[in-house]
């Protein structure tokens, strides 16, 4: 008889444990098929635009040889040269958020070089010269890149301010002769693919931050 | 109001002239909804319409009426809705455009007479609504270092559309720098965005819409590397490491960089001339490689490789596979055992001839260079193992495609007593090593191991299956054996084996003596065989028949060849013969084991053409023809005939000198007759009443020239025996001066004179009138009537005949026969009447002639001459024609009693 109560007592106390158990399953199985779903959206963007930087890094690289080649003899030096009224390759702010902002602001500021230079190599080179389409493809895959950084940037700090281009005109250097539009050319595209190495190394120390973080929050949910 | 319609309908019929010539400016009819005037409906629904009656009080709502396609809408689908509308519902169900028009009846002559105005329609045009596009998909190829900006998408329709009514497609891209999209009516379309998004994501829809309505497909949302398909690896290449026999390196580059698409790969592997691939698992290829060592591969083996590549995120589009690359694996030792085996020979000596050969082992892992073979006797085998060892060079050819498995290579060949038994070992060397040994033990022939039992063999799906039971004792391999003509080839089989196919190259139409040998620890067994084709056909060529010698009257000996081997194509089930003479062709079936044949029952000297056709279970084959002529004769036969009539010659010669000789007497008087000495003669001594006795044989002297006239009366009278003829003739000769008409024997029976002689014609009708005689004997009266001018009347004998058989009708009517009497008593006047008699063949009888001849003597004064009785008339003594000998013979009565 006192078996069988001691039996019943322990059954009072097993169905409460059992339904949060299974509660707690249930919610285990769920979260991991959510985040296994979704592959948390922040760090597919980042890896998004990691691959597109480098894509961009790797063409600018191509770019720049094509450029050499088409500019004729001394082109290595033309590349040598420093030259102002070019952005600047390093990335400012030590937050991601500031960090951030400055890539986008440097990608904005790169376009009307972009856009000179091209005009300038257009009176150089043939219609179809493969410098001009690179030119173009690299212009083009820049402005995703700084579409790809903005929602980057929103996903990860969507209460922080969007970032907006840079509203003031953008300082282009004056006319200059031939040579040193090649000079000139040479120096931008160069820059920029610093700046994008830059790029790319800063958003690879994010990379571990994004992306690990709700690896982190699925392991600590699990233990 | 009234008029601001009229003006509406007015200005809107000014603009649809074009199409309706029952819509005239003056129209009392106008239907709504009339915009447009080519409504597109849906099929499917209903329509309803309104038909208002404008500018005139001729007619009621109730004198319209509605048509479609020329037909009156039924009424129970108008709705009055007031006097001067009435509308109408109609449902859609067809696909063609038709007209609906709404009509007045003829109530009045103002109607009739403006008929245009009381009638208005629209026309219909239908359709489907655009069914929603479904499996969406696209695809971004590549071009050279890059994905191609041009996006091809597909998919399919759903729903129905009409012609009238046409479905037009919007293939949507949206890209995070733009949209881009291409309409088409088609089920595919490729939109350009520029410059191919890598990494970006990429919305793509296909938006179907027609004048009833629009739907969009479902959206692919997806990165834009998931619609991505690259060029194969390139470069693919394979390298061989001579210290790793079973393992092969593959390297190739990415087809394109990896900061465009990371790629994972696949490769496949089979041997040279097998389609049969092996998969490397994805796990092991998943990471952008760009090198595998493929391992556990057959030493020195060919094998061709490919690699093929898609984007590393979980979907994509594979590439196509690269190009073969082909690398052959280094060699190695060989690892299994030289497939030793033997042919052995039988004749009339004691001693066997065995060839001892081989297989390549099936893993043989290099080329093979020797065979190290060894022979000792069996029974030294445990005392010395160490025979001599003879080394059999091998020389195969690398570009030989052929595997090496399959080449058939003779060892040695000794001859074995059949007392003895051997033991051979033969291992198999290669560049880099040496085989494990194989063995293989010819025992002697009396002591040969039992064999499998019923063994059967049976084609079964374009091969030949086994299938026998094991012998009793415990067997640890089969090989099963085929040959045929100069080809072998065999296979092991496991101990526990009962049945199996022929897994060899076997040929159709050809024959195989399929053969089962058991293995006892290697020790070979009596082997079971039996004869098999894979499939039977036809023979190629017929049995070539001929003659065996010479053919006969009535039959000849055909014999004909077997058909070779390698022509028969199957089991020969029997031989059919045919032969024909031109008329009739005659055919018989004999058993496969015949190769000769008797024809009989042919006919004589006629030419036969012959042929044999050799039939199998698929059909016969004719061989050539050919052509005899029997005998006329038989062998011997000309010669037994040429026999026969020589001896039927010299039978009659000899009859004939016999008859010479036994009746020469006859013969001499016949010919040599016995000429009365006129100078005996006693005419001068003559009187009536000298006695006849002795003028008698003066009589028969002259007589003997009667013979003549017997001649010419064996022509007359058909056959006549002359021996039975000679009696008579002597008997004639003899009796010259008697005559008998009817039964010769009885002549002599009665005294009484016959008159027979013609010339006593004119008596005869006396003697004749009043006597009715069975027969009578009539004395002739004729002959030398010179020397005797008058008949001793007293000397003539009367005989009544004593048969029974009635008178002839000539002797009924003497009336009848008297004229012809008459003549033939003219005719024949000079003819003695017993010469007549001749003709009688009874006559020849020699009792008669014996008794005659002894009553001549006996009665010698009379010497009449017996007339046999002629009983039947032969064919020639028909009652017309009658003989002049038979008519004679009835004639006696006519003649009547010479005048003494």
């Amino acid at each position: 008889m006192n078996g069988h109560v001691k039996s019943m007592h322990f059954q009072q106390f097993m169905e409460p444990a059992a339904t949060l158990l299974s509660l707690l399953l249930v919610m285990a199985v769920d979260s991991t098929r959510t985040v296994s779903a979704s592959r948390n959206p922040g760090c597919n963007s980042l890896q998004q635009t990691l691959k597109l930087t480098r894509l961009v890094e790797k063409e600018s690289v191509d770019l720049i040889k094509t450029y050499k080649v088409s500019q004729g003899e001394m082109s290595e030096l033309f590349c040598k040269v420093s030259v102002n009224d070019v952005p600047d390759s390093n990335i400012s702010g030590l937050e991601p958020s500031e960090w951030i902002v400055s890539i986008f602001t440097h990608l904005q500021a790169f376009f009307p070089h972009f856009k000179r230079v091209y005009e300038q190599q257009t009176d150089l080179q043939s219609p179809t010269s493969p410098l001009l389409a690179e030119l173009t493809t690299v212009s083009t895959r820049s402005r995703s890149l700084a579409a790809f950084i903005s929602s980057f940037y929103q996903g990860l700090f969507p209460n922080l301010p969007v970032p907006e281009p840079a509203g003031g005109p953008t300082t282009l250097p004056p006319p200059k002769n031939v040579f040193q539009q090649k000079v000139y050319g040479c120096v931008v595209l160069k820059t920029y693919k610093e700046f994008l190495s830059n790029v790319s190394q800063k958003l690879r120390t994010l990379k571990p931050k994004v992306c690990r973080r709700r690896m982190q929050i699925n392991t600590l949910f699990f233990f | 109001m009234a008029s601001a319609k009229s003006e509406l309908v007015q200005s809107r019929c000014r603009v649809t002239r074009a199409w309706t010539s029952t819509c005239l400016p003056s129209g009392h009819l106008v239907i709504s909804p009339d915009s447009p005037q080519s409504p597109v409906l849906e099929i499917g629904t209903d329509f309803a319409a309104t038909c208002m009656i404008t500018n005139t009080d001729e007619v009621t709502a109730d004198d319209l009426y509605w048509t479609l396609s020329g037909t009156v809408v039924p009424k129970e689908q108008y709705t009055r809705i007031n006097k001067t509308a009435l509308s109408v519902t109609v449902p859609i169900t067809s696909e063609k455009r038709e007209w609906l028009l709404c009509r007045c009846k003829n109530v009045s002559a103002y109607v009739v007479l403006n008929k245009g105005r009381f009638m208005h329609g629209i026309f219909l045009t239908k359709g489907y609504r655009p069914g929603k596009p479904e499996n969406l998909s696209c695809i971004a190829v590549q071009e050279e270092r890059y994905i191609s900006p041009n996006i091809t998408c597909v998919w399919e329709a759903a729903g129905r559309q009409t012609g009238f009514v046409p479905t037009t497609y919007t293939l949507n891209v949206r890209s995070n720098i733009g949209m881009y999209n291409v309409s088409t009516r088609e089920k595919s379309a490729t939109v350009s965005v520029g410059l191919f998004p890598n990494h970006e994501t990429l919305d793509i829809w296909v938006e179907a819409h027609n004048t009833l309505g629009k739907v969009e497909s479902e959206h692919l949302k997806e990165e834009a590397n998931w619609f991505v398909k690259t060029n194969p690896p390139s470069d693919v290449r394979v390298i061989s490491e001579r210290t790793f026999p079973t393992s092969l390196l593959i390297n190739w580059a990415h087809p394109i960089d990896e900061v465009y698409v990371k790629l994972t790969y696949e490769i496949r592997f089979c041997p040279s001339g097998s389609q049969n691939w092996t998969y490397v698992p994805l796990v092991d290829t998943a990471k952008g490689i760009q090198s595998f060592r493929l391992q556990n591969l057959q030493p020195d083996t060919v094998y061709v490789t490919q690699v093929r590549c898609k984007n590393a995120i979980e979907r994509g589009y594979w590439s196509n596979w690269s190009t073969n690359a082909t690398e052959r694996t280094p060699e190695d030792r060989p690892r299994s055992k030289p497939d030793l085996w033997k042919i052995i020979t039988e004749d009339e000596s004691t001693a066997r001839q065995v060839w001892f050969i081989c297989k390549d082992p099936v893993l043989s892992n290099g080329r093979i260079i020797r065979f190290d073979i060894k022979i000792q006797d069996h029974k030294d085998r445990v005392k010395n193992r160490s025979g001599e060892l003879e080394s059999i060079p091998v020389n195969r050819s690398k570009a030989d495609p052929s595997p090496s498995q399959q080449k058939i290579t003779i060892l040695k060949q000794i001859s074995l007593d059949d007392k003895k038994s051997v033991e051979v070992y033969v291992t198999a060397v290669n560049s880099v090593g040496k085989s494990p040994e194989a063995s293989l033990v010819i025992t002697e022939k009396v002591n040969e191991l039992p064999t499998v039992k019923d063994l059967k063999v049976q084609r079964n799906g374009g091969q030949l299956c086994l299938e026998w039971k094991p012998p009793a004792r415990p067997v640890s391999e089969y090989v099963v054996e085929w040959v045929s003509g100069s080809r072998i080839d065999w296979q092991r089989e496991k101990g526990s084996t009962k049945n199996t196919v022929i897994k060899g190259s076997l040929e159709k139409f050809v024959s195989y003596t399929v053969s089962v040998y058991p293995l006892y620890s290697g020790v070979t067994g009596k082997p079971a065989s039996k004869e098999a084709f894979l499939e039977e056909g036809v023979p190629l060529i017929g049995p070539a028949v001929k003659l065996k010698g010479k053919p006969g009257c009535n039959e000849a000996e055909l014999v004909w060849n077997e058909i070779p081997q390698h022509s028969r194509r199957g089991f020969i089930t029997n031989y059919t013969i045919f032969y024909t003479s031109g008329t009739k062709t005659h055919n018989i079936t004999v058993p496969a084991n015949t190769t000769s044949y008797t024809l009989k029952s042919l006919s004589r000297s006629t030419k036969y053409d012959t042929w044999v056709i050799a039939s199998t279970i698929r059909g016969s084959k004719r061989g050539f023809n050919h052509s005899f002529t029997t005998l006329k004769y038989g062998t011997g036969e000309i010669e037994g005939i040429v026999v026969g009539v020589c001896l039927s010659f010299l039978f009659v010669v000899l009859l004939t000198m016999l008859l010479c000789i036994y009746k020469k007497d006859v013969i001499k008087d016949n010919f040599w007759p016995r000429i009365p000495n006129p100078g005996e003669s006693t005419i001068g001594n003559w009187s009536p009443d000298y006695p006849l006795k002795t003028e008698t044989p003066k009589e028969n002297c002259l007589s003997g020239i009667s013979v003549l006239d017997v001649d010419v009366c064996d022509g007359k009278c058909g056959s006549e025996d002359d021996k039975a003829s000679l009696p008579l003739k002597k008997d004639k000769y003899l009796s010259e001066e008697h005559s008998s008409g009817i039964g010769g024997s009885s002549c002599m029976s009665s005294p009484r004179q016959s008159v027979s002689d013609s010339d006593e014609g004119g008596d005869m009708a006396d003697t004749t009138a009043s006597t009715v005689q069975y027969s009578s004997v009539v004395a002739s009266s004729n002959g030398y009537k010179g020397q005797t001018p008058n008949f001793q009347p007293q000397q003539a004998i009367f005989s009544r005949s004593e048969s029974t058989q009635p008178l002839l009708d000539s002797e009924e009517n003497p009336d009848m026969l008297l004229q012809e009497g008459s003549r033939q008593s003219q005719h024949f006047s000079r003819q003695p009447s017993f010469t007549h008699t001749a003709g009688n063949e009874d006559s020849a009888d020699p009792a008669d002639f014996n008794q005659l001849e002894m009553e001549q003597q006996v009665l010698e004064p009379l010497d009449f001459c017996p007339l046999e009785e002629e009983t039947t008339p032969t064919d020639g003594q028909s009652a017309d024609g009658l003989p002049a000998a038979l008519v004679s013979s009835y004639m006696p009565q006519l003649g009547g009693y010479r005048p003494q």
